[in-house]
């Protein structure tokens, strides 16, 4: 069990200034792991919301920090405009008293295949798996962004588990598009899981008109009295559409492995007196 | 390094302040504080919460249910009263209706706020907004006075445009501090911004691109025959 009295925890996400939900599964993740008890502190920052990356480190007490970052994959955010805003030296900064930490993004952890998996469960309890399609969708097309890699690494790991009768990469901008996603699929029931972190203007207001379930992108997830009701039954198939991966509540444990893996790639480094760490589950 | 902003909260209202941008916030003889927007002031039928994560919700929509993008827009919902249990609520409450802004005001009191000229922020923009980079003073100058003003952002804009290169068009009162702000018995924590935000830098691409475009297709034009003679 993490435990760190001492330290600030602060998880970066996206954000955006048009769609509300964007920081919404960054901002649940770090009020979880702030009832845990196991930091002093848990901060949230974004690229495109308040507070800022050139704001937030004013906001922490502590003089150790750890950041992870809650984007689906490293790329450009994680590789350059983060470490560029909090003016970050490389996986370990220390400035003015302070150690900055800079761990792996979330959508790197091995596990994501699991969440992926209970996600798909979940959102069609009693459908055999055998006799359904599972479409990962991504973005596709991203400039200088590996998501589209990172959700081909999560398909090819859940076909080799053999419990769906077919899975698939889809992506809104290339081919498969997930707007054909009828016709790339060859079992009667389909289910869709969007391989982003928050039901925003994508997963939930551009993807349901891609597959044919929403006439127009409407209003935002947290904007609606009405909420979507799986199944859909259209082109002939059963369609089951899930919220966004990152949405997942598991989400929180990944975050904390993060920081529990960047102790025990830096064991033989700098740690605050009084904080320990075990990593044993 | 020496930071505690819970304290620096407790100080601050012991010391009389009691509002921060459209909030009131009031210390309960219980105990605790209570927050409620200003013009709510005199209401007896406000919905009450309990909770410092309820200011989230709280503060991301108006009173028509818009998204509320930049939270130190004049536009806080009105409606509700908070009640908080301690100082640490009231830090965490704070932090979501006014992200950093506690905590800006306290690097300011101790000396510790850089302030970061416009031309710094917009040059080391890369990807999409490296366009920023190729803004033109008076484009910029006319931007931030378009922006920046109160009534849209109600934050006091301290950086200049450059380093020895004032803001020239903002008006003065959008980027001072409000007199006699941090002494004994001011009543407000001033909402502060020591760099230009993610609403203005995409503003400053947006300008550069529309020039841009619009130069491109001058210079693509055929020359006007003027030869009708």
């Amino acid at each position: 069990m993490l435990h760190k009295p001492h330290s600030a925890l602060l998880l970066v996400g996206h954000g955006s200034t048009v769609n509300p939900d964007s920081s919404a599964p960054t901002f649940d993740h770090a009020e979880a792991i702030l009832r845990m008890g196991i930091f002093k502190e848990v901060h949230c920052a974004f690229w495109k919301e308040e507070p800022s990356m050139r704001q937030v480190l004013h906001m922490v007490d502590s003089e150790e920090v750890y950041i992870v970052t809650n984007f689906i994959s490293e790329g450009y955010f994680t590789k350059t405009v983060i470490p560029r805003e909090l003016e970050l030296d490389g996986e370990i900064t220390r400035r003015n008293g302070r150690t900055l930490k800079y761990c792996e993004p979330v959508g790197n952890h091995s596990r994501m295949s699991e969440l992926l998996l209970k996600r798909a469960a979940e959102i069609a309890p009693g459908v055999n798996p055998a006799d359904t399609s599972l479409l990962i969708v991504g973005h596709g097309t991203n400039l200088n962004d590996n998501s589209a890699f990172a959700a081909k690494r999560e398909v090819d790991r859940i076909r080799d588990m053999h419990i769906y009768g077919e899975v698939f990469n889809t992506y809104m901008e290339e081919a498969p598009l997930v707007s054909e996603w009828d016709t790339c699929t060859n079992r009667p029931n389909v289910v869709v899981v969007p391989f982003f972190i928050a039901d925003g203007l994508h997963s939930y207001q551009d993807i349901p008109v891609l597959l044919g379930i929403e006439q127009d992108t409407g209003l935002a997830a947290s904007q609606r009295d009405i909420f979507r009701q799986n199944p859909y039954h259209l082109r002939n198939k059963t369609l089951y559409y899930a919220s966004a991966i990152g949405t997942e509540p598991l989400f929180a444990e990944l975050i904390l492995d993060q920081v529990a893996l960047f102790d025990s790639q830096h064991a033989d480094e700098v740690s605050l007196e009084g904080s320990t760490h075990n990593l044993s589950k | 390094m020496n930071r505690n902003l819970t304290q620096a909260l407790e100080s601050w209202i012991s010391q009389g302040c009691r509002s921060i941008g459209q909030i009131k916030i009031t210390p309960r003889p219980e105990g605790g504080y209570e927050l409620r927007h200003t013009e709510d002031y005199d209401r007896n039928d406000l919905t009450t919460y309990s909770e410092a994560t309820d200011a989230r919700a709280l503060s991301f929509f108006d009173d028509a249910n818009a998204y509320r993008p930049l939270k130190t827009a004049p536009t806080l919902r009105h409606g509700w009263v908070l009640n908080l249990p301690d100082s640490a609520a009231l830090r965490h409450a704070l932090d979501y209706f006014y992200p950093a802004m506690t905590a800006l005001w306290q690097s300011h009191l101790k000396g510790e706020l850089r302030l970061v000229p416009l031309r710094e922020t917009l040059d080391r923009q890369t990807g999409m907004y490296a366009a920023a980079k190729r803004l033109k003073d008076d484009e910029g100058q006319e931007l931030v006075a378009w922006h920046c003003v109160l009534e849209k952002c109600m934050k006091r804009t301290l950086w200049n445009f450059a380093p020895g290169q004032p803001l020239t068009h903002l008006a003065k009162e959008a980027r001072t501090l409000p007199s006699g702000a941090g002494a004994p018995g001011f009543h407000e924590i001033p909402l502060i911004c020591q760099e230009a935000c993610n609403h203005l830098v995409p503003a400053c691409r947006e300008t550069v691109k529309k020039r841009e475009r619009l130069e491109s297709a001058e210079s693509q034009q055929p020359p006007q025959n003027t030869a009708a003679t």
